[in-house]
């Protein structure tokens, strides 16, 4: 590659980061200025607003819902997940390409046109689901689905999950054993993954929570947008501070992952 | 074997709330869209009005304008932005890129309007340095024009991941014979690389529009189910802000689904038409 | 003046020296392998050749001209690539025919030229087909075609019957070489094997590290190596070290010897140098002996003609050297 090219496709690269990173350097701008109101700079900075947020009650509770909330649902979707994928990769490798087509059920069938249905049919008793947290565990296990999927499938492909238990079988242990003491310590760096991308994911999820719980259990989206008529301020700190929150939890799970990210 | 039988319970937690939460909600709406509510008899009457209301035309006229161009726009910066990104060759700059663009692919929805409007809002900072530099007399963010820039915005991080994939496919013997044979390096994509790119790219759009079509979050934190899009309709009719009305939201959404439906169906005929399948 | 000219050619890597100081030329229509194992610049020096990667200093006069300073697309020289690069979007006729499209030819003389070369590569009832449809032999003569159409000045052949087997790779080097002498074009042919290059090439030049280690035809190259690489490359010699070669055969001598597996013949015990068969391997039409004779081991090829050449192992054997092909070499 000449050097005219490489020059060329830094400068494209940068200028990609340059669009992608101006909404999120505004609203830090914005969260760290005491008062920006009609000048293309902020006028003083502070770091009030921060203080502010991080000091109301009704920010922590909603922190508290969606942290709680996201990783409910995924603990609860790898519990049903896991056991499933691997019943199917061992005895049932058919049903692998019906699983291919389920999993693209959530984005050919919008949360918005999801929430037609899940309000009618879990509004009433027996089941009166919404405005509780238990509706969005269910909800979320739907969206979180297609990437845990995705990760512990190429993981599972990638160990070679047949002869990892015809060697555990040969060796004395039971189908259940060998799940549980061979498959399921391998597929540490799948899971990782899966809970990487889909709590990301998870924690920005507004539509199911607006639709089905709303105010009655405030996750952190609901939350910053019940505030949007609020100081503009608050708002950028909130957003900030969640993100925060996301790379946190981001990079913990990459510390924790001991092999090379 | 027993066993294999047994396993099949461990199917059966994941097959129920799957059942519950993704399929049974389908199931509702495709049967309750035929239901009306105000004649109180089964038909086709939610699909009719809904299709000779210019109020539900003009939704689904917006909705699909702005996720067709910026989709088309998306798919473009996506190009090219992807391509150089994989041509930088593997360092520093691509890993962190590529968390980068993983990272803002998650900021969309409230947060993402919210910022737009410190950008360019009435009083946004880049609304203000434009018309410093007289560039533009004033920019209406809540407008089609606006909408359609916010969303190409998130369509960029779906693109290009989804796109990067397919570059490591283009390989550089293609471009080195090519050279060879006469061609200059517009000519190459042209001939060679694009159409070789084709399936991939059209892949790519139609999830870009289907990611448009569906979605509420921005707009609806934007403006507050005052822009006229197909999902801010569904979700009026449903959560009661005017009229409580689940049947038509039913067949709204219906119709959606089957857009979508209709979208992928051609985008598989384009596909098998390629020079994939050639026999 | 020669038709190519390569003169004084360096390519650096960073700290890496790729190849140094590189001169060779070739007439017109003259077939020259580049040999050498992996690692020792000749596919670098073929793309150098190509323009598909710059150098650092020389020249490479084609026709009298330096080419050094022309890009790829202006050089006119064919290609054919390990890996074919067919376009997998077009199908065969138009693979073959977008070289042409490049230089704005008029349709039917396109047309006219893409039939004339499917024709010499026995391709014709595969013009409509894609490259996914065609088998690897067969992907490498349209490669073939499509460097050939464009009447190139000169034909470069990257290790292009590495990725085809045994019998395939045969019959296309074969074609490939009748093509090029119907064609009289100067050919530039890089390879590992040096079967291959014996076989096919008017001229080898022999590579190691990135220097020109030898150059000649390919009789002067096997017979004839100037120091233990080449030997030790080119055939399977026995390489003995100067008191190895003293003790084996009585005669002084100061520096490595090697010795053509051929040239040693077997003799009735009693006459000639006392040895022991250690070993023997059936290659086909020729039986490779391992024999021990003072402590050592030598590689002895007969040709396999009846039973009686082959000899049990163990057996004790005498061996008569051919003091004429013994090659001292550095």
């Amino acid at each position: 590659m000449s050097r005219a090219e490489q020059i060329y496709h830094r400068l494209i690269v940068w200028l990609l980061f340059l669009i992608l990173a101006l909404p999120l350097v505004a609203t830090l701008l914005y969260a760290v200025s005491s008062d920006w109101s009609n000048t293309i700079l902020p006028e003083g900075y502070s770091l009030k607003w921060f203080i502010q947020l991080w000091s109301d009650g009704r920010f922590l509770t909603a922190l508290g819902h969606s942290l709680l909330i996201c990783f409910g649902a995924l603990i609860f979707s790898l519990v049903l997940v896991l056991p499933a994928m691997f019943v199917i990769a061992y005895y049932y490798p058919r049903l692998d390409a019906v699983m291919n087509v389920l999993i693209l059920m959530p984005f050919a069938v919008p949360p918005v046109v999801s929430s037609v249905g899940l309000l009618q049919l879990y509004s009433s008793s027996p089941l009166m689901l919404t405005g509780t947290p238990w509706i969005l565990i269910g909800c979320y296990f739907t969206i979180a689905l297609p990437f845990i999927y995705r990760a512990i499938a190429n993981n599972m492909q990638a160990i070679n999950l047949r002869e990892l238990i015809d060697a555990a079988h040969l060796l004395g242990a039971s189908t259940w054993q060998a799940a549980l003491f061979v498959v399921l310590p391998n597929l540490r760096k799948g899971v990782l993954i899966a809970v990487l991308l889909s709590f990301s994911f998870l924690i920005g999820e507004f539509v199911f929570a607006n639709l089905l719980v709303g105010n009655r259990y405030e996750t952190l989206q609901v939350y910053l947008f019940n505030m949007r008529n609020g100081s503009g301020h608050f708002t950028s700190a909130l957003v900030i501070s969640y993100f925060f929150v996301v790379l946190l939890v981001t990079w913990l799970a990459n510390v924790l992952n001991p092999e090379r990210g | 074997m027993r066993g294999k039988r047994l396993a099949l319970l461990l199917l059966l937690p994941f097959a129920l709330f799957w059942v519950a939460f993704q399929l049974a909600p389908l199931v509702w709406i495709a049967i309750n869209s035929f239901w009306s509510e105000m004649n109180e008899a089964w038909g086709w009457d939610n699909y009719h009005d809904i299709l000779t209301s210019p109020f539900y035309l003009q939704a689904f006229r917006f909705s699909l304008d702005i996720s067709f161009w910026s989709s088309v726009y998306g798919l473009l910066i996506s190009l090219i932005a992807g391509y150089s990104l994989h041509q930088v060759g593997s360092g520093r700059l691509q890993r962190f890129m590529m968390s980068f663009t993983n990272m803002t692919s998650n900021f969309a929805g409230v947060p993402l309007a919210f910022a737009f409007v410190i950008l360019l809002g009435l009083n946004g900072c880049l609304t203000l340095l434009l018309r410093h530099y007289e560039l533009i007399e004033s920019f209406k963010l809540f407008s089609r024009n606006g909408m359609v820039l916010v969303y190409t915005w998130f369509q960029i991080p779906l693109g290009v991941l989804l796109l990067y994939p397919a570059f490591d496919g283009l390989k550089r013997d293609w471009q080195e014979s090519a050279a060879l044979l006469g061609a200059s390096r517009w000519r190459y994509w042209w001939h060679i690389g694009l159409p070789i790119l084709f399936p991939a790219l059209l892949g790519t759009f139609v999830i870009l529009l289907a990611n448009a079509l569906g979605a509420y979050a921005t707009i609806y934190a934007l403006t507050t189910g005052n822009f006229n899009v197909v999902p801010v309709r569904i979700a009026a009719l449903v959560s009661g802000d005017i009229s409580l009305d689940p049947n038509t939201g039913s067949a709204l959404a219906m119709l959606l689904v089957l857009i979508m439906a209709l979208i992928t169906v051609v985008q598989q005929y384009l596909v098998r038409r390629s020079y994939l399948n050639a026999k | 003046m020669s038709y190519l000219e390569v003169k004084q050619l360096n390519k650096s890597y960073g700290p890496t020296q790729i190849f140094q100081q590189i001169d060779f030329s070739a007439e017109e229509g003259e077939f020259v392998t580049l040999l050498g194992p992996s690692g020792c610049g000749k596919s670098t020096l073929l793309r150098c050749l190509a323009g598909l990667t710059s150098v650092d200093s020389g020249q490479i006069l084609l026709q009298g001209k330096d080419i050094v300073p022309l890009s790829p697309q202006n050089r006119h020289i064919g290609m054919v690539f390990q890996s074919y690069a067919l376009f997998p979007n077009m199908t065969v006729e138009k693979n073959v025919a977008f070289g042409l499209k490049m230089q704005k030819l008029p349709g039917h003389e396109v047309q006219q030229r893409v039939t004339e070369v499917l024709a010499l590569v026995e391709l014709t009832e595969f013009a409509r087909r894609y490259p996914h449809q065609l088998s690897g032999g067969q992907c490498q003569r349209v490669a073939l075609a499509r460097s050939l159409v464009t009447r190139p000045r000169l034909l470069l052949l990257d290790e292009p019957l590495s990725a085809l087997d045994a019998r395939i790779r045969r019959h296309l080097r074969d074609q490939i070489r009748r093509i090029q002498k119907e064609l009289k074009l100067t050919t530039l042919f890089v390879t590992h094997d040096q079967e291959e290059a014996l076989t096919l090439s008017d001229r080898i030049v022999l590579m190691n590290k990135g220097k020109i280690v030898q150059n000649g035809d390919a009789e002067s190259l096997y017979t004839q190596p100037v120091d233990h690489f080449a030997a030790g490359f080119i055939g399977h010699y026995n390489l003995l070290s100067a008191e190895q070669a003293t003790q084996l055969t009585g005669q002084t001598f100061h520096s490595q010897v090697a010795i053509r597996p051929e040239t040693i013949r077997f003799t009735p015990l009693g006459s000639g140098i006392p040895a022991e068969i250690i070993s023997h391997t059936l290659l086909g039409n020729v039986i490779r002996y391992r024999v021990s004779a003072h402590g050592i081991e030598l590689s002895i090829d007969v040709l396999n003609r009846t039973a009686a050449d082959l000899h049990p192992v163990g057996m004790q054997i005498g061996l008569q050297l051919e003091m004429s092909t013994l090659r001292q070499v550095a």
